[in-house]
């Protein structure tokens, strides 16, 4: 799981100039082997992928994302599948017959191609290291089966960060191993390995929420010592100086035509201070963005408390003086007016909301509103 | 995701008891009535804070029944949580909610395992007597990637909130269905002051 790319174990304190050797393509292993087992049912499951509504279906996308594992993996590409997988929370996976998954919430939360890079990466290094097999024979019982077979959609649902989190079925080793080649990987594909550390601190960020300041320790996933600020130190040592690319804006290409939607997933998980973690994150990197003030608002809007109206509204009202503003800014704009008695501002942004999406599904409601405002 | 679901099929076959048939009128939490037109399976025991019933069973259609939720009380019930952790936040009912608001409250509970929720309309109705809100909404399921369509009645009486929602899968079911459930939530009264 991407979520253990920051369980950052002791194999990161080892040698770390000599490169890992990365062994050689694949071959399908024969059917009555144990492997091969582990093959037919990743098969299955990604047979139930490609069919799955909630995979994103835009070529650009996935073909970017392609091209950026095949950057890493070299002579592997051929064997990798990529699929987006609509679902707000932060993860990413590779099974042994080389099916990607990557979640829609851990697009939304990186900031650069090199954060990106850095998860993949992580997720090569478990491919080539064929964890899964190793782990599935290392199981003891069936329920630590199920959560090394669980982490390529086998199993169960998910309801929070730390709820994925706990999902996690790499070992310690494992997962530090994972992050050495994913790091190695990155930094021969010409990425600045500094961005790896910065994909920790930023999730630790929002897992600090409900797991306080021993989130860290406390979750499986940072589970491992030295403390957390010596590992991110460790991390910031072992990607040294270097610098190398970013690619800020070729991500944001591909991502724009599903952020609006991908944010309102976020909004919709209710974690309110989580998601305030991650857009006041983004806000910080690009102040004037009408998408991410929207959703600010709107989860400050939503959460309601007595101080929450004020920068809602600051953020509405920035939100609707910058660029391309969504037109579900109109709409939350007329509710905070209306909450704050506000009835002559209220109504013209209800108008305005009614103008932009005049089909919208809330518009029986909204009108309703508009008349009370204006009786 | 297949493994939840013969879990949560394996607790409701073994537990037996824990489904019953309902028929006539039913009383829920002693706050709201509802006449049954033709008969129900009620999970009882199902350890959230509403009714949830079913004609072909959970992992197909529900319909689930709010009576008498006072401000602070969840919709669901808080997940257990490591000791030391904060709960994550669930949908809770705050005194003064408009309708928008209560909407949202249904729209983040069915996103909550990840699925994927859209409310698709939203307009002013009656419930249980009550000047309230209807509202309908699709889901994919993140467990089993079903396609359902659902619909959702709500209203406040006395700060406390009364309300129904229907969710079946789009393909068949939800046509068939839907007829009965609006044959009970047209029944609901509220009991008491």
């Amino acid at each position: 799981m991407a979520l253990g790319a920051l369980g950052l174990g002791s194999a990161w304190a080892q040698d770390l100039k000599g490169a890992l050797p990365i062994p050689q393509r694949f071959n399908r292993p024969t059917s009555e082997t144990d492997e091969g087992g582990l093959w037919a049912m990743m098969d299955r499951e990604e047979t139930r992928l490609r069919r799955s509504p909630l995979v994103v279906r835009d070529a650009a996308l996935t073909g970017y994302l392609r091209e950026l594992v095949c950057k890493l993996v070299g002579e592997h590409c051929p064997d990798v599948r990529v699929y987006v997988v609509r679902t707000p929370q932060f993860n990413a996976s590779m099974a042994p017959n080389g099916m990607m998954q990557v979640w829609s919430g851990l697009l939304l939360r990186v900031d650069n191609e090199a954060q990106l890079v850095a998860i993949l990466g992580h997720e090569a290094g478990h491919y080539l290291e064929r964890d899964s097999l190793k782990g599935l024979r290392s199981a003891k019982d069936k329920s630590a089966a199920a959560m090394v077979l669980g982490m390529f959609g086998l199993v169960g649902a998910i309801a929070s960060l730390g709820v994925v989190a706990s999902g996690y079925g790499f070992s310690r080793d494992q997962e530090a191993q994972a992050d050495r080649i994913g790091l190695q990987l990155m930094q021969q594909a010409g990425y600045d390995g500094r961005e790896f550390p910065r994909v920790w601190d930023n999730l630790l960020a929002e897992l600090k929420v409900t797991g306080g300041d021993e989130a860290a320790q406390r979750s499986i996933l940072f589970a491992t010592h030295p403390a957390p600020g010596n590992r991110r130190d460790t991390l910031r040592q072992m990607a040294g100086e270097g610098g190398g690319r970013l690619g800020t804006e070729e991500l944001e290409r591909v991502v724009a035509p599903h952020r609006m939607e991908w944010l309102r997933e976020e909004i919709r998980r209710g974690q309110y201070e989580e998601s305030l973690e991650l857009f006041n994150r983004k806000l910080a990197l690009r102040a004037d963005d009408a998408q991410f003030l929207y959703a600010r608002g709107e989860v400050y809007r939503l959460r309601d408390r007595t101080e929450d109206l004020q920068p809602a509204l600051d953020d509405f009202q920035r939100g609707a003086a910058a660029e391309r503003p969504p037109p579900d800014l109109f709409r939350s704009l007329g509710l905070l007016q209306k909450r704050r008695g506000d009835k002559a501002a209220a109504a013209a942004a209800f108008q305005k909301y009614l103008a932009l999406v005049p089909d919208a599904g809330d518009a029986g409601l909204i009108k309703t509103y508009l008349s009370e405002l204006q009786s | 995701m297949k493994k939840l679901l013969a879990i949560l099929l394996a607790v409701l076959v073994a537990g037996c008891a824990s489904v019953v048939k309902v028929e006539g009128e039913q009383v829920l939490n002693n706050r709201m009535s509802v006449q049954l037109p033709s008969a129900w399976n009620r999970i009882a025991a199902n350890q959230q804070p509403y009714e949830l019933w079913t004609q072909d069973g959970v992992s197909i259609d529900q319909l689930r029944m709010w009576a008498g939720v006072t401000p602070g009380q969840s919709l669901v019930r808080v997940p257990n949580t490591p000791s030391g952790q904060k709960p994550p936040r669930v949908p809770t009912f705050v005194a003064n909610m408009t309708p928008d608001q209560i909407v949202n409250l249904f729209e983040v509970m069915y996103a909550v395992d990840g699925s994927q929720v859209r409310i698709t309309r939203v307009d002013p109705a009656q419930f249980a007597g009550e000047k309230g809100v209807r509202f309908e909404f699709a889901v994919t399921r993140k467990s089993n990637d079903l396609q359902l369509k659902g619909v959702g009645w709500a209203a406040v009486r006395n700060n406390e909130l009364f309300a129904a929602t229907f969710i079946a899968p789009e393909l068949a079911f939800y046509q068939r269905l839907l007829p009965q459930a609006e044959g009970v939530v047209a029944t609901a009264r509220i009991k008491g002051a």
